[in-house]
């Protein structure tokens, strides 16, 4: 992340385009605006940002549709912002290739996390690759199938591993039901939450301190699953 | 009667050749017995076949057989014999008497006859009207009005094809019905066409092709009483709409003017306090020390998550009043949402202990997730609003059956057992509004999540204090979850 990443904000809400520019500069980011979903396609080709924070509801276009078509030629990491209660369409943006979401309103330090999340993600994706990963006194180590907590090696299953291991290599994101059911299950098994389910309870029990109000492997309601990593 | 089936003109001529027929065997039979019979007593029995002609086959073959019993009479049995000439004036006198008592009698006869045909048709008529107008009494839709009326009027006219035709009310196309049904209709312009009329203008027509034969005037009226019957029903089942659609617009009208009232002083109190705090940090007059500034932006954090809080329930509240409240169900675990919904109301909960038991091996339970958090969330604020503080609030879970039970109970105190339904209705409070906050939505947004998941919400009074529960089952479309297997050793 350089301290002039520029991100592009695509809101109707003048509002919020507001704060957000005012905030984010303040935070060294180079900040455009686009209130339509149009506007927005067009400068991300004119000067291409390094992150797009792109709202769901729009005027001219849906959303999700403006996430399907600028994956069509950028991987630059998009941030959707939601409202409560619409949990379809948040993961309908996440199919559609959005990396992570935020439900309005929300607090400016959960933004800022989610921004710097997705701008580290992409610079991963063209440099090296971390294979440690610490969250608190756990570490998992990727490239050796090692887990261990505060020293010690916790032993889990191979599917556990799995899970565990594509949840932590998207360390911040948000990943839904149905992508880890594929990534871990195969894709026959993409509707069957329950195994999800029963799989995280069982990381949680020998991953967390307190299961029932987990630190790292965290629920994101409706939508799917995200672990968090330090920083 | 006669067959009525047959031609019109072969039937006609039949009728009076019956007559003429009648006449000649009745001449026959008192030809043979004319020595055993005087004069006056062959006129008497020549009456005989005329009364008959008539109630048989109506006035004309009457007349005819009286005419012709005449001629026979005086051909055969008036003396000279086997000429119509007359000698004595006796005899003048009883053929004249003979004549026109015979001539009264068919007529008379004949009225008799055709006034109880008449009788008869009104009666059939009557019964008709009166089996129309109950099957169209208590209908309030035109669908079953406009088939009822299509199929009544095939039985009682007899018709080909018809159809009833029904305007249409703005935004709708016109209903139509056909008989029978499944038959196409003729291309042709229908023979007759009866408009639907009421005070109110047309409402509709009725088409009707029969070719065969015309509508008798009868037939004619009976038609036009039939239409008249079918438009009032109409007119009745309009009534009856409008009337529905006034109540129910009423019904949500005052519904948002209780929801206005609630909502603005719901909106108004933190509104207030983010105003206050806001423009205090602007305000350059005075120099807030540290935890001063902490404690008004605390404020203003708390307040607006308060009013997003409020801005979720209205939404909830109108989405179960438009029906639109669809649970995204998943298969669950219900310690998740339990530990989700504990963890985001830390700080309100402080001042309160919680007791919260939710069994490890519980099976997993399919809801939707967001509306589950909503509903704990409700109850557990409901409980913080009614309960000291330092009072304990506590969650137990248990599986029975194919249900899940879940009791959140508190320390509050009892409910008056006559209030324990409506505790759950909009609005409702138990306490004096001015006295605690909230829209009074909580509880009935709760009532409708859980039995749009076909489950039970209920109120009771417990020794020590008072507990919501609630019934969720445990299936999910008849099925328990598919876990998978054991989960494997390394």
């Amino acid at each position: 992340m350089t301290a002039t990443s520029h991100i592009l904000v695509i809101d109707d809400e003048p509002q919020i385009l507001r704060a957000l520019r005012t905030i984010l500069t303040e935070k060294h980011f180079r900040v455009t605006t686009a209130s339509r979903g149009e506007e927005g396609l067009a400068l991300a080709a004119a000067t291409p940002p390094d992150l797009i924070i792109l709202d769901l509801g729009l005027p001219d276009m849906d959303g999700i549709q403006v996430c399907a078509r600028l994956r069509e030629w950028t991987q630059v990491p998009i941030l959707v912002l939601s409202v409560r209660d619409n949990e379809h369409d948040k993961v309908a943006a996440l199919d559609a290739g959005a990396d992570d979401y935020l439900t309005k309103p929300f607090g400016i330090e959960e933004l800022l996390a989610r921004v710097r999340v997705a701008l580290r993600h992409s610079a991963q994706a063209t440099g090296t690759k971390v294979t440690v990963i610490k969250a608190g006194d756990l570490v998992v180590d990727l490239a050796r199938h090692v887990v261990t907590r505060t020293g010690a090696e916790v032993k889990l299953t191979a599917t556990e591993f799995k899970l565990l291991a594509y949840l932590a290599a998207n360390a911040g994101r948000v990943l839904t039901h149905q992508s880890i059911l594929t990534h871990v299950w195969g894709e026959a098994e993409a509707d069957h939450v329950e195994y999800l389910r029963v799989y995280m309870r069982q990381l949680r029990k020998k991953l967390e301190a307190d299961p029932e109000s987990p630190q790292f492997l965290l629920t994101e309601p409706g939508v799917g699953y995200r672990f968090l990593a330090d920083e | 009667m006669l067959p009525s089936r047959l031609p019109f003109p072969f039937a006609f001529i039949l009728r009076y050749l019956l007559a003429v027929l009648t006449i000649a065997g009745t001449t026959g039979l008192l030809y043979l017995l004319r020595n055993v019979l005087g004069t006056p007593l062959i006129a008497l029995f020549y009456l005989l076949p005329v009364g008959l002609s008539t109630a048989l086959w109506g006035l004309g073959s009457g007349l005819t057989a009286s005419v012709c019993a005449f001629l026979a009479f005086n051909y055969f049995f008036i003396f000279p014999y086997y000429t119509l000439l007359v000698h004595e004036t006796q005899d003048i006198l009883v053929l004249v008497v003979f004549f026109v008592v015979a001539v009264v009698i068919s007529q008379l006869v004949g009225r008799a006859q055709s006034s109880l045909a008449e009788a008869q048709a009104r009666e059939r008529e009557a019964t008709h009207l009166y089996e129309l107008s109950t099957a169209l009494a208590g209908l309030r839709h035109k669908d079953p009005i406009a088939r009822i009326m299509a199929e009544r009027l095939r039985e009682v006219f007899g018709a080909h094809t018809l159809e009833v035709v029904i305007q249409p009310a703005l935004h709708e196309i016109s209903t139509r019905y056909s008989a029978p049904v499944g038959v196409p209709l003729p291309k042709s312009t229908p023979d007759h066409v009866i408009p639907l009329t009421t005070a109110r203008g047309l409402l509709g027509e009725i088409h009707l092709w029969r070719t065969d034969r015309p509508l008798s005037p009868a037939e004619e009226r009976l038609l036009r009483t039939f239409a008249s019957q079918g438009a009032l029903a109409l007119e009745r089942a309009l009534l009856a709409q409008a009337e529905t659609r006034a109540q129910v617009l009423e019904e949500s009208d005052r519904l948002k003017s209780a929801l206005l009232s609630s909502v603005s002083h719901e909106l108004r109190t933190p509104l207030a306090t983010i105003k206050a705090a806001a423009t205090s940090l602007r305000s350059g007059e005075v120099a807030w020390d540290t935890s001063a500034r902490g404690d008004l932006i605390a404020a203003i954090d708390d307040e607006t998550d308060h009013l997003n809080r409020l801005v979720g329930n209205l939404l909830d509240m109108s989405r179960i009043e438009a029906g639109a409240l669809k649970p995204q169900r998943q298969w669950n675990i219900l310690a998740e949402i339990v530990g989700g919904v504990l963890a985001r109301m830390r700080r309100v909960t402080e001042q309160h202990h919680l007791d919260v038991e939710v069994p490890e091996d519980l099976p997993l339970v399919p809801v939707d997730y967001v509306q589950m958090e909503q509903v704990f969330t409700n109850l557990i604020s409901n409980s913080l609003k009614y309960t000291p503080v330092g009072t304990t609030i506590r969650i137990r879970v248990r599986a029975q059956a194919e249900v899940l039970l879940v009791q959140v109970s508190n320390q509050g105190p009892p409910v008056p057992e006559e209030h324990l339904d409506r505790i759950f209705d909009k609005f409702y409070r138990v306490t004096a509004a001015d006295r605690v906050t909230g829209t009074g939505l909580g509880l009935s947004i709760c009532k409708g999540i859980i039995e749009a998941h076909g489950g039970r919400i209920w109120a009771e009074n417990l020794p020590d204090g008072f507990a919501f529960i609630f019934a969720l089952p445990l299936t999910w479309e008849g099925a328990p979850p598919r876990l998978p297997a054991e989960p494997e050793n390394e």
